[in-house]
């Protein structure tokens, strides 16, 4: 394969990462705009979707192996402790205890960044990880774990962040949290410049990514080899880990993720659980199944950290911004990680100065994790309620006012988007919900329900990236393989890879298995997340399915004694373009080589040199606000968005209506919620945490502004997992207050907050 | 201590060991290997686990939807269980396929409970409605659709039914439901008799189960060490009427009151008023004892209950004793019982006035209230002649207001009288903070609870801005 390395460059949440890559010499044009295709955006059913209805499909939640063991985790009661002693010997006496691993057995196994260990004597939060027991049954470890005895120094703790701000905070983690700063221009000099000065704080939870199917790990031992099931986003990353974690070749660790029931970037990384297992199973010789349950999950799995955003905004009469501080701080729990949520502010408008700083503070809680959107969904809420505070101020309508600081190149260092039809989605989207007509002044009209429209925008990345790698292995009877080292972990990717290689080749995609999520047998795909996915794999197995075409082109022409520029392709057969009669289908090729099977490799080929790339949108909202109870309700959502070419337009909606329900789920619902006092977790299970069910499904339209972007890679679109999800928070906020005239500045939007906003506006 | 119990499930007969502290998902997944059918939180907030029970009643089967991670494998004995798997033939059925054609199964690890909550309201119904469908499938969560594409679906299936009522044999014919249904009414009866020799030795208990909604969730370790009944399988689950009385048995289920059509001649909004609590699932399997002895002081029937002035028939190996509910709190979660007593029947006069209830939590279904009230109130000529009031989350019991009852007896219905009332009321609470609102916010919202009762009795003469 010609191929060269290059420095690829991409952003991955807000941290640019440049790695080598591996990409092809020869980059494959992109589709053109005008050119019709068969199969690449059409509705196509997911592949997998027979397996999920009929409830054949396996996750790893439901595998097993004979003489499978089961295993269970000790937890911290506290959040702040050290473990003086611990004493096994009653729990270890029960016959049907297999084995069981502590502290001790762990020395060697740092975990988050070198602060702590896969099982620590010092806790850090209520949940952390002491020991962990394997034994005949679930009921058996339980019960074992109960019967170890713990001495604790118990120490003092902090779970409130605005407490874990001051000097005297008790001192959680040695590791220093540096506040990272962003400076354009001259923030005062920018203020003295406005005619206008809105400023406003807002807040927003901890929010938990709560996938239906739990974390869990299926290990199993084969002599010195070990084959980990895992409900995983990224093989590649568990893979990893898990070989260093036990000191063996990577080679030796094969990690296969096939069903898996949801993760929203909580899974992207290897979970303590994963290695636990492995050790514990590698110790007694047998299987091992460990599943964390409701209250693990929403402990320690990760979360998307908590938010208090002071902004500033200065603009002048005619709108145009001349300055932006964005003073954010929030918290990511024990141990090394961001709460950084300023880069809406940073990218989504023109604003020549700005000054905008970001700190992360420990708390006693567990870690934060990469959570759809990282920052944006945050970031983008705060925001965009003070440009729409701004706007009022100023008198002008919302939409206007952000068309008015429109960027057509990114802010940061004036290149060129590779598209960006930002202000296409305002129009369609307002269109829709008909703004204009719709819209009324702030608080207006009487009556017990009252109505509100809001909107807000939306900037991501999301073009994704080399490396990526996807190997097609077609067969004599013109079925296809297509193994890529991603996964599909819900969003459809069997089947939009399945759409593109029918589309170069021209075969339907019935006939097109694809293998993902085994690093066993795939070459390295993209991790699922970040809207990264369609964007790096799918060029990857565009490449090479166009390179198998070369091949059998060539390979027709050998047959067929013709040269190839006289050859004509289609759905699965070569002829002459002058002699018709003159053909060569799959079966006549393949009549003659040895082999009945061909095998290509492609890769993702690198970004384009000098653009931004990006994804834009724009969400409008539409809420009922109850006066008397405080409630809201969402009736209508419209997302445009800007997004390149749609791959499925079944699979799309799919994101777009889950991206939207989490971001309503973020607005109004979800919220973890810790006593301060005790410093123990109260939000445990689904009922105290609670997602957003059908009944709070608004009517939803999705619009998509753009029909391709052909400079962002070759199969012209852009992620979007994310996109979806970032603001329709904002959008909703803008509309409460737009329907009761007080802004509700904390997320979630919950009815006491709205009752309390009404009562103090009412006094 | 295992016990033996029968059962069918899909089309096979069961007959299994089992320890009576487990719940209907551990025989399911792990003995039966039925895998099909998720767990996704163990303590009935997801639906994952959703299965399908069908019970032989006066020689026909009542199927219901449940949550099998909190179904007491007991109350299991005797049953239909129906599950994904069950449902499954040579190709998809129209449910099925629709979900497929929809895009409505994503990630997929709820789906097989959606299609089995689906299911269930197909069986318990003869004609469908577009919004009854949605509501069946409420308390099933969904991460990843943001569930427009099941609305989608629910949409074509409510059309493929559209004002036709419809048999089970048009299930069948539609290969919507299992060919073997029909046959599974002779089998039950063949095991029902083996379970009715055995209850006489399930009455030594330590232990009551009634839906096992609460016990499951709160003590599940406990179960698999006590002795338990299972009352739910005894025969008082009927809702009786004498004279101008009610007598509910006592596992009498949230969703028997909620579609009893008797109930709704006097209560034309309970539908409406046990849309709210829990979800169906929870419904289909909380009984009214359960909610009345876990003592929650949110419990939405015990709530209700007071303000109806209900009584309580308790009984125990020696004696029968009636007294009213509104003296069975004594405390958080202590209640005026003995440990050996059982709660038999319900007993209220059925109402010439007016009732509503009232309740707001964050979520709209499949969840606990923050604060709830119910009033019940019958006056002749604007004057009040009864008037009953009660409220949840707002003490530590579920609290009948005495004094603001006292105060509006005998008083005539106007603006100050209502305020007055409320003001009473206010000083017979004491909320606390708590994840579900803070003190203040509680104490807040049950004034507009209060002020939404006035609302809707006398709307000619309160308004809105007559109470602010
Ligand atoms: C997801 C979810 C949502 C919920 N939402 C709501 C809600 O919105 N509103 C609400 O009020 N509740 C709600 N609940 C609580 C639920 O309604 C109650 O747990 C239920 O009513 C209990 O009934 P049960 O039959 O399942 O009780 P069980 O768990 O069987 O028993 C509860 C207690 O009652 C005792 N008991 C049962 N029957 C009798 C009897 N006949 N005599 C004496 N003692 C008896 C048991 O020994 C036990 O102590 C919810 C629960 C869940 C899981
Ligand atoms: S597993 Fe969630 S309701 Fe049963
Ligand atoms: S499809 Fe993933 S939870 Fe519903």
């Amino acid at each position: 394969m010609s191929t060269k390395f290059i420095k690829s460059k991409f952003w991955v949440e807000d941290i640019k990462e440049e790695m080598m890559a591996e990409v092809p010499i020869s980059v494959v044009e992109p589709w053109q705009k005008d050119k019709e295709l068969k199969y690449v955006g059409k509705p196509e059913s997911r592949k997998d979707a027979y397996d999920k209805v009929s409830g054949t499909a396996e996750y790893t939640f439901d595998k097993s192996f004979s003489q499978i063991a089961v295993a269970k985790t000790l937890r911290s009661p506290y959040p702040n402790a050290v473990i003086k002693k611990i004493d096994v010997s009653e729990a270890i006496k029960n016959k049907n205890v297999l084995g069981i691993l502590t502290p001790d057995n762990c020395k060697d196994n740092d975990w988050y960044s070198g602060t702590s260990k896969l099982l620590d004597k010092k806790v850090r939060y209520n949940g952390d990880e002491i020991a962990c027991i394997v034994a005949e049954t679930e009921q058996d470890a339980e019960e074992a774990l109960r019967l170890i005895k713990i001495e604790y120094e118990i120490l003092p703790h902090v779970t409130d962040l605005e407490k874990a701000k001051l000097d005297t905070a008790a001192k959680i983690n040695d590791h220093e949290l540096k506040p990272r700063e962003y400076n354009r221009g001259n923030l005062e000099e920018g203020l003295k410049e406005a005619d206008i000065i809105v400023e406003d704080k807002f807040s927003t939870s901890v929010a938990v990514h709560n996938p239906l199917e739990p974390h869990c790990s299926v290990v199993k031992w084969d002599g010195e080899k070990l084959l980990v099931f895992d409900s995983t986003q990224g093989i590649w990353a568990v893979r990893d880990t898990v070989a260093s974690q036990l000191g063996i070749p990577a080679s030796n660790v094969r990690v296969i993720k096939k069903y898996m029931g949801g993760g929203f970037g909580g899974k992207l990384e290897c979970g303590k659980y994963t290695v636990m297992a492995a050790l514990l199973s590698k110790k007694i010789g047998r299987p091992v199944k460990i599943v964390l349950d409701r209250k693990e999950m929403n402990q320690a799995v990760g979360n998307r950290p908590s938010s208090v955003q002071e902004l500033k905004i200065g603009a002048k009469k005619d709108g145009s911004i001349t300055a932006i501080s964005h003073n954010a701080y929030g918290t990511a729990g024990a141990f090394p990680g961001s709460a950084g949520c300023s880069w809406p502010a940073r990218s989504l408008y023109k604003c020549p100065n700005m000054k905008l700083v970001d700190t992360t503070y420990y708390i006693n809680a567990g870690k934060d994790r990469p959570f759809r959107a990282p920052g944006h969904v945050q970031g983008t809420f705060a925001f965009e309620s003070i440009i729409d505070e701004a706007a009022e101020k100023l008198g002008m309508d919302p939409i206007e006012f952000r068309v008015k600081n429109f960027t057509a190149v990114d802010p940061d260092w004036n290149g060129p988007y590779t598209s960006k039809l930002l202000r296409e989605a305002y129009i369609a989207g307002a269109d829709k919900i008909r703004w204009k007509e719709n819209r009324k002044k702030a608080g207006f009209g009487g009556g017990i329900v009252k109505t509100g429209y809001g909107m807000a925008s939306q900037i991501w990345w999301g073009g994704g990236a080399p490396p990526s790698y996807a190997i097609l292995k077609l067969n004599w009877d013109g079925s296809a393989e297509l193994v890529s080292g991603t996964q599909d972990i819900g969003t459809g990717t069997y089947t939009i890879l399945a759409q593109i290689v029918a589309e170069v080749l021209e075969i339907p995609t019935r006939k097109i298995n694809v293998v993902l999520g085994d690093t066993g047998v795939c070459p390295f795909g993209a991790m699922s997340g970040g809207s990264m996915t369609a964007p790096s794999v799918g060029p990857a197995a565009r490449d090479a399915a166009e390179k198998m075409l070369s091949k059998l082109k060539s390979a027709a022409a050998a047959i067929l004694e013709l040269s190839e520029d006289k050859l004509e392709y289609s759905e699965g057969v070569f002829s002459s373009k002058d002699d018709r009669s003159k053909t060569a289908d799959f079966s006549k090729l393949f009549g003659h080589f040895r082999e009945g099977v061909l095998v290509t490799q492609g890769a993702r080929e690198a970004n384009p040199e000098g653009y931004a790339i990006n994804t834009f949108g724009a969400q409008f909202a539409k809420v009922d606000v109850n006066t008397l109870t405080g409630k809201v309700c969402v009736k209508h959502v419209v997302a445009a968005h800007d997004i390149g070419r749609v791959l499925n337009r079944k699979t799309l909606n799919n994101q777009f209506h889950g991206g939207i329900m989490m971001g309503l789920g973020f607005a109004l619902l979800e919220e973890r919620v810790i006593d301060n006092y005790t410093g123990k977790l109260l939000t445990t299970n689904l009922l105290d945490y609670k997602l957003p069910t059908i009944i709070e499904t608004p009517e939803i339209d999705v619009i998509i502004v753009s029909e391709e972007d052909n400079k962002v890679n070759n199969i012209g679109a852009k992620g979007i997992g994310e996109p979806a999800m970032i603001p329709t928070a904002g959008a909703i906020a803008n509309a409460v207050y737009n329907a009761i005239g007080v802004r509700i500045k904390d997320l979630p939007i919950t009815p006491d907050k709205v009752l309390n906003a009404l009562a103090s506006k009412n006094n | 201590m295992q016990r033996k119990i029968s059962l069918i499930v899909n089309n096979e007969l069961v007959e299994v060991e089992v320890n009576p502290g487990s719940v209907l998902l551990d025989l399911l997944r792990d003995t039966l290997k039925l895998t099909g059918t998720k767990e996704g939180c163990r303590e009935g907030d997801c639906g994952a686990c959703t299965v399908i029970v069908g019970k032989l009643k006066n020689g026909k089967i009542k199927y219901r939807a449940i949550n099998s991670c909190l179904y007491p494998i007991g109350n299991a004995a005797g049953k239909h269980i129906l599950t994904i798997e069950g449902i499954n033939t040579d190709s998809l059925n129209k449910i099925q396929k629709l979900f497929y054609d929809e895009g409505a199964s994503q990630c997929g690890f709820c789906t097989p409970g959606f299609i089995m909550s689906l299911t269930a309201h197909l069986l318990t119904h003869n004609k469908l409605m577009y919004d009854e469908v949605v509501n069946s499938v409420a308390g099933n969560i969904c991460r990843c659709t943001g569930y427009s594409s099941i609305k989608r679906a629910i949409k074509e299936l409510t059309t493929e039914f559209v004002s036709n009522s419809y048999e089970l044999d048009d299930l069948i014919n539609k290969g919507l439901v299992p060919d073997y249904l029909p046959g599974i009414k002779e089998r039950l009866i063949s095991i029902n008799e083996l379970i009715s020799e055995r209850s006489e030795c399930l009455q030594k208990h330590h232990k009551i189960i009634g839906g096992g909604t609460d016990l499951f969730v709160q003590t599940p370790e406990e179960l698999f060490e006590h002795d338990l009944t299972f009352i739910s399988q005894n025969d008082m689950c009927e809702i009786n009427f004498k004279g101008n009385r009610c007598f509910l048995g006592s596992t009498v289920t949230f969703e028997m009151i909620k579609t009893s059509t008797e109930l709704q001649q006097y209560f034309p909004m309970m539908d409406d008023y046990f849309k709210l609590v829990a979800s169906l699932q929870i419904r289909n399997s909380a009984t009214i004892a359960g909610n009345i002895v876990n003592a929650s002081p949110i419990g939405g029937m015990s709530v209700i209950l007071l303000a109806l002035n209900a009584s309580i028939i308790i009984s125990n190996k020696e004696e029968k004793k009636v007294f009213h509910l509104k003296d069975l709190f004594l405390d958080y979660k202590k209640l005026n019982m003995e440990k050996d007593d059982i709660i038999e029947w319900i007993v209220f006069n059925l109402p010439n006035g007016k009732f509503n209830f009232e309740k707001v939590s964050k979520r709209r279904h499949l969840d606990i209230a923050s604060v709830n009230s119910a009033m019940y109130i019958d006056d002749e000529e604007g004057i009040v002649k009864t008037v009953y009031i009660s409220g949840g989350g707002v003490a530590p019991i579920p609290l009948f207001l005495k004094r603001a009852c006292e105060f509006l007896t005998g008083k005539e219905i106007n603006k100050e009288n209502i305020i007055r009332t409320i003001e009473i009321a206010e000083t017979e609470i004491s909320p606390i903070s708590d994840v579900r609102g803070s003190a203040d916010y509680k104490r807040l919202l049950f004034k507009q609870l209060l002020k939404a009762h006035f609302l809707k009795f006398y709307p000619q003469q309160i308004k809105m801005g007559d109470l602010l």
